[in-house]
């Protein structure tokens, strides 16, 4: 592929480089910020939930960025994961791990069938959209509902990850900053294998793929399995790092418009729109917190005017700006 | 139980209205309103503050209405304009997600200034029996208001020339082009009226129970439920499934619980959209 003077093994190895280079830089360079915030326990919080939020994005990037299913229901995945988690450490003694991963794996179902019904019924977007957000509110509903397990409006301690990293102060920052990694690296392992291959020839030409063979409703379900347990294993361990959670930590309003407002800033469909997107609102967030009251509203005002003049995010400006400047020299 | 369904049934005629405002607007253009409740907020506060400057309800109302129409118009010809220049789904989701934006704004700066506003119309008089069961004055003119409306709007949309090009559009935009009729035009006209409408909804409600500043995102979730479940852009389908699912919610509500009967009205909506997307009255997938 590349110049005939490089042999084979040093091409991939340059491919490679390519491909995971901009991961490394951007993990280096998060690694840095607690640097300057760590004497400040409110700082260090915003910018753990910034990373949270990140790993949200990135998740949701594959559901709708790679196969173009518009999932309304981010919060009500992490919360399932969440919340599952909270109840079987909190309420029936499990302890921390697997607690986590029966809530992952619990969200990484309920995701998958979400997408199995979407695309084995052929809905459209919007469909999908209805679907998804009344999935979400139900959650919701139940949640509030449902005092004896969840706490309902007062909440729930979460107990079983006291004592460990993920409750001290500057630890967890790099635990989410892991995960953030992990995500990306899982991101760019899909894109570059022939199921990454599948989505982008789905999201391309639904029609062309089904017509050379590539089966639409798997590879649509493997981004629900995969996004949804992404956003359940990133809510179980937010979770465990707050010790505490109620239906707002995961609510529609708290988390879906941001992801989408974050994901459509940095760029959807990008490796690294989400994490700049999460990183952009998070200082947004963090100018307007004297503007308690005005918050929402700007907030609207935020998804109108991106929306808009700026659907193409950050990532993908930015790339086209470069390729036009590598033209030209 | 005859009460609890009588009661079912002036709900559902306010739920019909709210959820024909958002129908007509996906009917036309695809865009699905998601601040048709912000709309009938917006007009309730309004009328709100003037009835507390010591103005009359007969002044107050047309204007809320008023104020709900010009904003849903605004939006028509501001925002809306890009969208309408795309096809398809992708016209589509901008539609939706610039709307989510614009309620967001409205939702945003009720809380900010009018945080505890709420309209409270109360209308005195002794109650009056039906079927037996002593139904209060207020219920009666709240359901009579929506009648009224929704036969207005059947009248208008079948019987007039205007109501005919809307109609048209709905079908075939294409071909309403062709036949001379001016699609942005009606669009815009219809935006505002769907406005008015929301602020008529949010009058009517005010009448039988009060309508706080922070009612808009539930409204607009009740208005989109209903109008998936009447097939989104059938008019007729809207208020069958407005009367069904009112009387569906005071029924669970109080049989059941009211936490349960939001889950039962959104399955209604998801189930819907699973099985017969073409909505109650429409033919099977």
């Amino acid at each position: 592929m590349t110049a005939p003077a490089t042999s084979p093994a040093t091409g991939r190895a340059a491919d490679l480089l390519r491909a995971y280079s901009p991961i490394a830089v951007t993990a280096a360079l998060l690694a840095l910020v607690p640097i300057r915030y760590s004497d400040s326990r409110s700082m260090m919080t915003v910018i753990i939930i910034g990373m949270v939020f990140a790993a949200y994005t990135i998740a949701f990037n594959i559901i709708l960025g790679s196969t173009g299913q518009l999932f309304l229901c981010t919060g009500a995945l992490a919360g399932i994961g969440g919340f599952t988690s909270a109840i079987l450490t909190a309420r029936h003694g499990w302890p921390f791990l697997p607690g986590v991963i029966l809530g992952t794996l619990l969200a990484s179902a309920i995701g998958g069938l979400l997408s199995w019904v979407a695309v084995s019924r052929s809905l459209d977007a919007i469909f999908t959209g209805v679907v998804t957000l009344a999935f979400s509110l139900s959650y919701e509903n139940l949640v509030l509902g449902k005092k004896d397990l969840t706490g309902g409006e007062t909440g729930l301690r979460v107990k079983a990850a006291a004592d460990t990293v993920l409750t001290t102060r500057v630890a967890p920052y790099y635990v989410f900053l892991g995960l953030v990694v992990a995500y990306l690296v899982l991101y760019r392992l899909i894109e570059r294998s022939h199921v990454g291959w599948a989505f982008r020839s789905l999201r391309d030409d639904e029609v062309a793929a089904e017509l050379s063979g590539v089966n639409v409703t798997r590879y649509r379900v493997y981004a629900g399995l995969i996004g949804s347990a992404m956003l359940g294993l990133a809510g179980a361990l937010f979770a465990h790092h707050r010790e505490f959670i109620a239906p707002t930590t995961y609510a529609f309003g708290a988390v879906d418009v941001r992801v989408l407002v974050m994901l459509v800033f940095g760029g959807i469909g990008s490796l690294l729109g989400p994490v700049i997107g999460a990183i952009a609102l998070t200082i947004v967030d963090e100018i307007l917190v004297d503007f308690a009251q005005l918050r929402i509203m700007l907030y609207g005002i935020v998804i109108v005017v991106l929306f808009l003049g700026f659907r193409r995010g950050v990532v993908p400006s930015l790339e086209s700006l470069g390729r036009r400047v590598r033209r030209r020299a | 139980m005859t009460a609890v369904f009588l009661d079912g049934i002036v709900l559902g005629l306010q739920l019909g209205l709210l959820g024909v405002g958002l129908t007509l607007i996906y009917g036309l253009g695809g865009v699905l309103n998601l601040s048709h409740g912000q709309f009938a907020v917006l007009g309730a506060i309004v009328i709100a503050r003037m009835t507390q400057a010591d103005m009359s309800l007969w002044a107050a109302v047309p204007a809320g209405l008023a104020a709900a129409a010009v904003v849903a118009l605004a939006a028509d010809l501001t925002i809306m304009r890009p969208v309408y220049r795309l096809q398809g789904e992708a016209r589509v989701l901008l539609g939706l997600l610039l709307m989510l934006g614009l309620g967001t704004i409205i939702d945003g700066y009720l809380e900010w200034k009018y945080p505890i506003e709420a309209l409270n119309i109360r209308i005195s008089g002794d109650p009056i029996p039906i079927l037996g069961v002593p139904m209060r004055v207020g219920s009666l003119v709240a359901s009579a208001l929506a009648v009224v409306a929704g036969a207005a709007l059947f009248v208008f949309l079948r019987y007039t020339t205007f109501g005919r090009a809307t109609r048209s559009i709905i079908e075939d935009e294409e071909g309403a082009r062709l036949c001379g009729i001016n699609p942005s035009l009606v669009r815009s006209v219809i935006f505002g009226l769907s406005g008015a409408l929301a602020g008529l909804v949010a009058v009517s409600r005010a009448m039988t129970s009060p309508v706080t500043s922070t009612a808009g995102v539930s409204l607009t979730i009740l208005a989109l439920i209903v109008a998936v479940v009447g097939g989104l852009g059938s008019v007729s389908g809207a208020f069958v499934a407005g009367i069904l699912l009112g009387i569906v919610n005071t029924v669970s509500a109080f049989y059941i619980g009211t936490y349960i009967t939001a889950i039962v009205l959104l399955a209604a909506a998801a189930l819907t959209i699973v099985f017969r997307p073409s909505g109650i009255l429409g033919g099977g997938t």
